[in-house]
């Protein structure tokens, strides 16, 4: 498959569009009223200029491309030392704004490239997706663990794709299946799955990484051998076994299928008569289309975190690329239709009993929990302390409970939440809802 | 392990700001080399965050006994290289330092640390319903470091520059003593003014970092007028354009009195020079006025009209215009993402800019306009010029804001020698330049009067004896 990854080289010109204005570096708002607060996990953490923002990253670019940096211990550190949130893409407004993550990745791969990344506690993810198919090292036959609970009582069996067909395929994604406390999110999932009697497999063991965390590490030659193998895996289940839809409660998955896979030359023939849709934009299609009843109420106040890959990631961005409406390359206007922002809160609300609080920084603004971009692994202190951050936001709006679309965010803003010893809890959106799903009656 | 001089140094720096606050590393102080002006990249060897007055006190003791050059640093962006290093040294990073002490809502001032940024005072101040003069600049950028630098923001019709708003000041001196001037001075809890003693402050504002360390600074804050109301008209010269805002600055009505190029009201700025069309006036204006009643708005409304209906008696071509909406908003939504980052000077350009900026007697601006134009377009550049009046005075900000593809040394060559050019011209015309690249000091310098730069030395010797505070940054 020829895929379109850029190189740094590539984005040289997008690098230098940079005025180093430093824009970048907080979540600003005029409003009125207007609003202010940090939205760089790195820089505030580290502080200095480097760490902060697109403008510190882009330093790193210019000096590896123009030769005046090297690659060292620390220069590599650095750049992995970033969410990939996007944060501080929402706030730029020049012409490099659309690649800004990508320029990131690019360094990382550059480094990759190199030898010299990603960094060594990271380096075992790529040797997991070797051996494993995921970054969890974990044995294929665990991917199933989650739904052994759906095996007991009454339960009904999830329907295994691989062998029976079926319109909807349930994509579980590795954090979901191998990080314990996370199965609650495909327990929840297949638990309002089974609820609403839809028709739906999941590939089981043979389900392999999306390659997201590869990809945000910079390490596209793993993503790519993932990446390719699933294409092939879903054009295959849409061939022999009916699949229309991939459905994921992953948004890094979620964000991988879209996004990231789309960089293949093959992916619309790949993916034809197939789409991929987060779980929280399902569910809401359902609910629109009167299908979705909830009893009730859940008398909670919540608030809700927006998950970089559901939210920003997924912006779009028109670029004048021929020249022929304002210059070549100029970046012209952004589209945010894909991003998950209302559809989470609309259900939110429509839960009778809920009452949602927002945050301060929010939807394009929202604050990284602190667990993306390979932050989680290489620096699992950090990612906490910074996911400890959000999580007093939260507690600053007086919920008790936050509510996020996202296993990661999931993870890391509960293992925050714990670090400062904090009654706060973050709930996967799924687990709310089937909470007050009743069981469909037969 | 052989210690070399600069791991000694490095160890020390980290013994007073803790060890995560200090580096030598090369991306690290890679990324402090360089802003968005022409000026020449350079390294700095250190670069520090204090997050103290003590910090910033050892900092200084230190670099002192070491004559070691310091360079205060928020955000560099002053479009000016002023906190590139001349002479390596350590970068004194300010930017944890952002507290905002106190914003007293009955006296109207606020104590601020130099970290503190516009966006963050202005989300602060919002919720009293108070405002400041937010210049066109980065929300993230430092409130101190404009009001110390002469800043110029969008009340400067009205209140004069963000550097007239400073009432008080907490400086640490290039030998590490603790000084205060203004009435926090006499009394610790006393910020409200830097009157009616010895005006002291003027030691440390446009200086460009090189007398000693703000660590706290109050400003006058003022009530927020709930209505707003701006006249926007435009003409087809520079002349007519000079008479109507000298005409209708006589009455001191608006906070911002601003006209622009026609090159400048274009977002971006156009990048090479492009012709303006034929039919397009060349000079806008908006005159942004507050008004705390409708009657109040209408009593400015009546000023407005009689001066637009003498200048249509004088025969200039003003008339009353729609000013480009999103170039408007950015005038009046202050402190302002769009133009903050640059997006309206700088989209179609690159990542260059650079201006001569200069506080012009009025009566000058369409000579020096004039040549200035030429200047510009003769190295294809656009000349996006802007004339702003303070405080019913006629003299004001007359600046050139030029866009170059900072990618090419040799663009970026091209809009140095233009904007060069551009301030000889407006010395010889009486004006003055602000955050002066070193480039212009050395202009400024061979100007000035033999007693002026006698001074300044005598002055720069007694408070920074070894020279440490960003050294060659005046030009002497
Ligand atoms: C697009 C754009 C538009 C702008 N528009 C305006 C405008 O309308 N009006 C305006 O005034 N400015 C404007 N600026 C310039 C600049 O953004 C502001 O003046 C800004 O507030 C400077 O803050 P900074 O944190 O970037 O200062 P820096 O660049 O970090 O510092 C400025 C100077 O102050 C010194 N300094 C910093 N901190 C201290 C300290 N604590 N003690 C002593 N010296 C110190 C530095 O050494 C340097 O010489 C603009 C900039 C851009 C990019
Ligand atoms: S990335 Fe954008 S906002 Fe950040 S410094 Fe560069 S131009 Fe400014
Ligand atoms: S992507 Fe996020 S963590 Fe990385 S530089 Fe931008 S705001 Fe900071």
């Amino acid at each position: 498959m020829k895929w379109n990854i850029s190189t740094l080289e590539e984005l040289e010109d997008a690098i230098w569009r940079c005025t180093a204005c430093g824009t970048c570096k907080v979540a600003y708002d005029y409003g009125p009223p207007s609003q202010c607060r940090e939205i760089c996990p790195a820089g505030t953490e580290f502080g200095f200029e480097g760490f902060m923002a697109s403008k510190g990253k882009i330093a790193f670019a210019r000096g590896i491309l123009s030769g005046e940096l090297e690659w060292d211990e620390e220069l590599v550190e650095a750049v992995y030392k970033c969410t990939i949130c996007a944060g501080c893409q929402s706030q730029c407004q020049l012409d490099h704004k659309p690649y800004i993550p990508e320029i990131f990745e690019a360094l990382r791969r550059k480094a990759v490239e190199a030898g010299a990344g990603p960094l060594p506690a990271q380096k075992v993810i790529a040797q997991s997706l070797r051996s494993y198919d995921n970054p969890y090292q974990g044995p294929r036959r665990v991917r199933t663990d989650w739904a052994r609970i759906f095996k007991k009582g009454k339960q009904k069996p999830i329907k295994d794709i691989n062998k029976e067909p079926a319109p909807l395929l349930y994509f579980v994604g590795c954090t979901g299946a191998y990080n314990v406390p996370e199965r609650v999110i495909p327990q929840a999932t297949a638990s309002i799955f089974n609820k609403l009697g839809l028709d739906y497999g999941i590939l089981g063991e043979n389900e392999l990484c999306c390659g997201s965390t590869a990809m945000r590490l910079g390490d596209a030659e793993a993503f790519k051998r993932m990446a390719e193998a699933n294409l092939e895996t879903f054009k295959k289940l849409h061939e022999k076994q009916g699949v229309e839809t991939i459905v994921t409660a992953c948004a890094g998955c979620y964000r991988a299928i879209l996004k990231d896979y789309s960089l293949a030359d093959e992916y619309e023939e790949m993916m034809k008569g197939i789409k991929v849709i987060h779980v929280s934009q399902f569910l809401y299609d359902l609910y629109k289309a009167g299908r979705l009843e909830f009893s009730g109420p859940l008398p909670w106040k919540v608030t809700y975190h927006d998950p970089c890959h559901a939210g920003r990631h997924l912006t779009k961005f028109l670029v004048d690329k021929d020249g022929s409406q304002l210059w070549a390359g100029a970046y012209i206007s952004l589209n945010e239709e894909d991003c998950l922002y209302d559809v989470p809160r609309d259900l939110l609300k429509a839960i009778p009993g809920i009452e949602l609080t927002e945050m301060q920084r929010i939807r394009a603004n929202s604050y990284c929990c602190g667990g993306g971009g390979g932050v989680m692994t290489g620096f699992p202190d950090w990612a906490q302390r910074n996911a400890a951050l959000r999580i007093q936001e939260g507690m600053e709006t007086g919920a008790e409970t936050m509510v996020s679309i996202c296993p990661f965010c999931h993870y890391n803003l509960n293992q925050g939440a714990q670090g400062i010893g904090s009654p706060m809890k973050l709930l996967d959106l799924t687990e709310l809802i089937d909470r007050v799903l009743p069981e469909k009656e037969v | 392990m052989h210690v070399t001089n600069k791991d000694a140094i490095l160890n020390e720096l980290a013994s007073i700001v803790g060890k995560e606050n200090a580096t030598a590393s090369k991306h690290i102080r890679y990324a402090y080399s360089y802003d968005m002006s022409f000026v020449t990249p350079k390294m700095p060897d250190y670069v520090v965050m204090a997050s103290t007055v003590e910090q910033v006190q050892g900092v200084l003791r230190l670099a002192n006994k070491e004559k070691i050059p310091v360079v205060p640093y928020t955000a560099g962006t002053n479009i000016g290289g002023l906190t590139i290093p001349e002479r390596g040294g350590i970068i004194l990073d300010l930017k944890r330092m952002n507290k905002i002490i106190n914003i007293d809502t009955e006296s109207h001032y606020a104590v601020i640390e130099p970290g503190v940024s516009h966006a963050q005072l202005a989300s602060a101040l919002y919720k009293h319903n108070l405002r400041f003069g937010w210049p066109v600049g980065p929300p993230s950028a430092s409130v101190s470091s404009c009001a110390i630098s002469h800043g110029i923001g969008g009340l400067n019709a009205r209140y004069g520059l963000n550097s007239q708003e400073i009432t008080s000041m907490e400086v640490v001196l290039p030998t590490g003593e603790l000084v205060r001037v203004g009435s926090c001075a006499i009394n610790p809890e006393a910020w409200h003014s830097v009157l009616p003693m010895p005006q002291m402050d003027g030691l440390f504002k446009g200086w460009l970092g090189s007398t000693g360390v703000v660590t706290k600074l109050g400003i006058t804050v003022h009530p927020i007028p709930p209505v707003l109301k701006v006249f926007t008209v435009s003409c087809q010269n520079v002349e007519d354009m000079v008479s109507y805002m000298m005409n209708l600055s006589n009455y001191e009505i608006c906070d911002d009195l601003t006209a622009v190029s026609w090159w400048l009201a274009q977002v971006p700025i156009p990048y090479p020079y492009k012709p303006k069309p034929e039919n397009a006036h060349e000079w806008f204006c908006f005159a942004n006025t507050n008004s705390f009643t409708e009657k109040e708005k209408e009593a400015r409304v009546e000023i407005w009209e009689t001066v637009l209906e003498e200048e249509k008696k004088k025969g200039t071509s003003i008339q009353v215009t729609q000013y480009p909406e999103e170039a408007l908003r950015a005038r009046t939504h202050l402190p302002s993402q769009i133009v903050g980052s640059t997006k309206n000077y700088c989209k179609q350009g690159g990542a260059g800019i650079s201006w001569p900026g200069t506080f012009t007697p009025a009566n000058k601006w369409a000579p020096v306009y004039n040549d200035w134009k030429k200047i510009l377009i003769d190295h294809n550049l656009s000349p996006s010029i802007r004339m702003s009046m303070y405080r019913g005075v006629h003299y004001g900000m007359l600046r050139a804001m030029i866009p170059f593809n900072k990618k090419s040394a040799k663009e970026t060559e091209n809009a140095r020698q233009a904007i060069v050019e551009c301030l000889k011209v407006d010395l010889d015309h009486g004006g003055m330049p602000y955050k002066p690249p070193v480039d212009y000091a050395i202009e400024i310098n061979k100007r000035a009067h033999p007693g002026y730069l006698l001074l300044l030395k005598k002055i720069k010797a007694l408070l920074d004896p070894n020279d440490i505070m960003n050294p060659g940054k005046l030009g002497i």
